[in-house]
């Protein structure tokens, strides 16, 4: 009973409740709007944010942002495009070259945060501008088209409205969730999070953690670049100009602590659905593109108003 | 020496330990290489040129850094910078305010932006960061919602006179207000009671709360005094291009507003600014960037240059910390 509780009372009750009404409403809105293609459509592109909200979800639960996690995207794209185009690698090998990437990346945040101890924030705003200047030199704004045919096929390809791409993000939750609630690692990674110090005096080496946080999130906003590429068909080297502010607003909304320790997973990809769905609504309702970016940074301020007066009603009671 | 004094030893070390003096060689290094490789770096044209871009990387970076004296952070200068820009173009052009009167207007929009900020983060204690990441799309949508993102270019020939007026030759009029306006931050930090106040707030705000002094008023005003420093950017840029443009701003100013008081030695954890650091660390992100133009190196490396260098300052400010802990 309390299991089944759990799982249904948990924070991210309200974002299904909010996405299935939201759904409903859609749907009876515009008739275009429960098409098998457009379903679809909403589903690819949420796909890659899912990714990228997990990519930041994992730095907040150790306690840390990471600002390069759209500059570390792009680079992997480019170069995976590269090593397809120009090396002309098969996929088999240019993939996990790819990851091996993101992860190097990551490696480099994380030691650079936790060996020098300054703020996270303008570390990987220094090393994202550095990995978006490799991109851009390396490139110059070219992008990279010699992307085979069966990669991009697997990128359209779809069972009646379930994109292939949506494969990713389903494989990675659930072994996040493994890896966080179940593994010694998971656990010690959100301890440092949640109380520093305290970890560090129970045993647990926090700059590790810092690393090992850094390395998943290297790797998964490699990921998210690998499916960018395959979604546009292309290794664009703007691939993650945008996904800072997607990879905070899908874990906060989800029901991450900003002060660290805490995130729920399928809080962040409920949250990301959500927000599939408003730009969805906000197209189909021929709405100016712009407020997308506005209904986002209210939603966010939203969010972070309502945890904050849920707090201070619980500190009276 | 045994005849130099203690203080004067002291003071060798404190000038010794300065970033500033790094900095003003790598200044002085890289002018005379960029001059030596191509003599027009240093004509009148490319220093009045690289003065007027100087000048708003300058007030770019004096946002965010009365923002990290109180130990927040502002992600939305770029998004405050652009509103300021359109709705001075808005006044001028639809409403044809004189331009002294828009720019007044403009500027107060800034403030009230930056003083909702503050607000927001004093009244929810919301880390800084998250809330004007929140804003920032606030303002920059909302901004594209009402100008649906179209440029106003017929501006008051004035304007456009302002910003191609050279003094002595080539010293750009918005250079001299950014220098004017860095002596006066340093006054106000050094000796009024709301900057030593703020500066106090930035360092130990237990303490500071302890002591009589107003935390959140600090915020606000950081937060206020942010938002009129970004809006003045935005009116150097209108000045300069002689029109409104909505792609002013915006990210594009994320990293040069924490790249000049970082590498001048502002205190990512508040409790102190450096404003001749920050006047420096603009400069040499200004002869950087115009040096790669001016030797057709390209700008694609520019931001691979940038973020070193941001790097580069951040581990050397810690280890001189480190390395001074240690000698005490």
């Amino acid at each position: 009973m309390t299991a089944v509780r759990r799982a249904i009372g948990g924070d991210w009750a309200g974002l299904l409740a909010v996405l299935v009404l939201g759904g409903v409403a859609a749907a009876f809105l515009s008739p275009s709007f429960l098409t098998e293609f457009n379903i679809y459509v909403m589903l690819r592109s949420a796909s890659v944010a899912v990714l990228v909200a997990f990519s930041q979800m994992i730095m907040l639960a150790v306690g840390q942002m990471n600002l390069s996690v759209g500059a570390l995207g792009g680079l992997v794209a480019v170069l995976f495009g590269g090593m397809l185009e120009r090396l002309g690698l098969p996929l088999i090998i240019a993939i996990p070259l790819a990851l091996l990437v993101g992860v190097a990346g990551g490696l480099i945040n994380g030691v650079l945060t936790s060996r020098t101890g300054v703020n996270g924030f303008i570390v990987t705003l220094a090393t994202g501008s550095a990995f978006t200047g490799i991109n851009l030199g390396l490139t110059e704004s070219k992008p990279f088209h010699g992307v085979p045919r069966e990669f991009v096929a697997l990128g359209d390809s779809h069972w009646d409205f379930i994109p292939a791409l949506l494969w990713p993000p389903l494989i990675v939750a659930p072994l996040l969730g493994v890896f966080l609630y179940h593994l010694k690692a998971g656990r010690w990674l959100l301890a440092v999070g949640g109380n520093p110090s305290a970890a560090q005096l129970s045993g647990v080496s926090a700059d590790s953690m810092v690393i090992l946080a850094h390395a998943i999130s290297g790797g998964l906003s490699g990921l998210a670049a690998i499916l960018a590429v395959a979604q546009l068909g292309a290794a664009q080297p703007e691939t993650g100009a945008g996904w800072l502010l997607v990879s905070f607003a899908g874990p906060i909304i989800g029901g991450a602590s900003l002060a660290g320790g805490s995130v729920s997973i399928t809080g962040a990809f409920l949250a990301v659905l959500v927000i599939a769905l408003i730009e969805n609504v906000l197209v189909l309702a021929n709405v100016d593109p712009y407020w997308v970016q506005f209904m986002l940074g209210a939603l966010i301020m939203l969010t972070v108003g309502i945890n904050r007066w849920r707090a201070i009603r619980a500190a009276r009671t | 020496m045994s005849l130099a004094s203690e203080p004067a030893q002291r003071a060798w070390g404190r000038l010794r330990d300065a970033p500033q003096i790094g900095l003003a060689a790598a200044i002085a290094a890289l002018f005379i290489i960029f001059t030596a490789r191509q003599p027009a770096f240093a004509s009148s044209f490319n220093l009045f040129a690289m003065g007027r871009s100087l000048a708003v990387d300058v007030v770019v970076g004096f946002s965010q850094m009365v923002v990290l004296a109180t130990g927040g952070m502002n992600l939305s200068v770029g998004a405050i910078g652009v509103c300021c820009v359109m709705c001075s173009g808005w006044l001028m052009h639809s409403l044809g305010l004189p331009p002294p009167l828009a720019f007044l207007l403009a500027l107060a929009l800034g403030a009230t932006l930056g003083g909702l900020n503050g607000v927001a983060i004093a009244r929810t204690g919301v880390n800084s960061f998250v809330a004007t990441l929140a804003t920032a799309n606030l303002f920059s949508g909302a901004m594209l919602i009402l100008t649906r993102a179209v440029p106003i270019n017929r501006l008051p020939p004035e304007v456009s006179a302002i910003g191609s007026y050279r003094m002595l030759g080539f010293v750009s009029p918005p250079l001299v207000v950014a220098l004017l306006l860095g002596a006066a931050l340093f006054v106000f930090f050094s000796y009024s009671v709301t900057g030593k106040e703020m500066l106090a707030a930035g360092a130990n705000p237990r303490a500071a709360a302890l002591s009589g002094i107003s935390v959140d008023r600090s915020i606000i005003v950081s937060h206020l005094l942010s938002g009129l420093l970004a809006g003045l950017a935005g009116l150097m840029v209108v000045v300069r291009v002689g029109a409104a443009m909505p792609a002013v701003g915006g990210e594009d100013w994320l990293l040069p507003s924490f790249l000049g008081p970082v590498l001048g030695g502002t205190a990512l954890a508040g409790g102190s600014v450096a404003v001749l650091g920050a006047l420096l660390g603009a400069t040499l992100v200004t002869i950087i960037r115009s040096g790669l133009l001016v030797l057709n190196i390209g700008n694609f490396w520019l931001q691979l240059f940038l973020g070193l260098f941001l790097l580069a300052a951040v581990l050397a400010q810690r280890y001189r910390g480190i390395a001074r802990a240690r000698l005490e």
